[in-house]
């Protein structure tokens, strides 16, 4: 389901079953690094939209936690925690986050929810399908992680 | 004095009559529009979508095609890209399904689940349909998939709107 209020309304009704809170994280930077910036943001933006239709029933998208990469990496960190503590306070079991930033890998284990690290592919080349079929792919990967991790806590 | 403090009411009084029917008004108009809308939209969507699937190519196994058209969301026009799942049935009938679950909406695929390798299987909380996309009893869904009116040009399959199966037993 998507942050959108049609859609926050089934999940209020739906609650037992959307079980599931995905949250992408990108930062953002401006001057050399914008371009880079906007690339990875496009990436998580069409992959994680890719991913909730898959699974509409079951997961929350989150809106996506940005931030300022020049911030201090600490209080961004902090910033997320608090995230999580409202997300885990509203019965969702498992959150998962989803980045191309390999920065988070170092915090990964101060989350309680699983850290998805991705490499940016760049799309600014191709065509819609070849978007697709490229974001598709890596979905596909994903999917499984995902059912795996629903058949672990069931 | 008194005469002139009633006329200076008077005058904001009109005034913002004015001004507040004026902002109904332009509330209205947009809601108005809004309830019309869908009305005069709907025709649209009898519009017939070509997909790269010949149907000399359907079998009797179900398969994904992927078809994409333009949708306007809002003043934001995109492309959206749709599945169906195409197989011909015992009488030869091509059936298109469409692979939303009717239950809360995850994408459902054709023998995903090794223990029901001839069905629709969700991911989501395990609902499944048999070929013909019939919910299966005691699995989540509460209705069949819907199905996609189907037409043939040029030796290609083209898809309409998705609509609920009609009534069976
Ligand atoms: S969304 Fe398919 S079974 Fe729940």
């Amino acid at each position: 389901m998507k942050w959108v209020s049609k859609d926050i309304e089934t999940y209020s009704t739906a609650k037992e079953y959307v079980d599931t809170a995905v949250i992408p994280i990108y930062s953002v930077s401006f001057g050399n690094e914008m371009k880079q910036s906007a690339s990875n943001a496009e990436f998580i933006t069409l992959l994680t939209t890719y991913l909730e239709r898959q699974f509409t029933g079951r997961l929350l998208l989150v809106p996506p936690f940005t931030y300022l990469k020049s911030d201090n990496q600490e209080d961004i960190l902090q910033q997320l925690k608090k995230w999580e503590e409202n997300i885990e306070t509203s019965e969702f079991k498992h959150i998962f986050y989803i980045t191309t930033e390999i920065d988070w890998k170092n915090f990964e284990k101060e989350l309680t929810g699983s850290l998805i690290w991705l490499p940016s592919l760049p799309l600014e080349h191709l065509n819609d399908s070849q978007k697709i079929s490229m974001v598709e792919s890596q979905v596909k990967q994903l999917l499984s992680l995902f059912t795996q991790k629903w058949h672990e806590n069931l | 004095m008194s005469k002139h403090r009633v006329s200076r009411r008077q005058f904001l009084t009109y005034t913002l009559t004015g001004v507040g029917g004026f902002m109904a008004a332009g509330m209205l108009m947009p809601m108005v529009r809004f309830a019309i809308d869908p009305v005069l939209t709907a025709e649209a969507g009898g519009d017939f979508i070509a997909t790269p699937l010949k149907i000399k190519d359907i079998t009797n196994e179900p398969q994904r095609v992927d078809f994409t058209f333009e949708q306007k969301d809002a003043w934001y026009t995109s492309d959206v890209t749709n599945t169906a799942w195409v197989y011909k049935d015992e009488q030869d009938n091509i059936v298109a399904l469409s692979p939303v679950c009717k239950h809360l909406g995850c994408t459902v695929a054709w023998g995903t689940d090794k223990a029901h390798p001839d069905e629709f299987f969700c991911p989501c909380h395990f609902g499944r349909y048999t070929k013909d996309g019939t919910n299966v009893k005691g699995t989540p869904p509460i209705a069949p998939l819907d199905v996609y009116p189907i037409q043939e040009k040029d030796g290609l399959l083209y898809l309409g709107k998705a609509e609920p199966k009609t009534k069976e037993a």
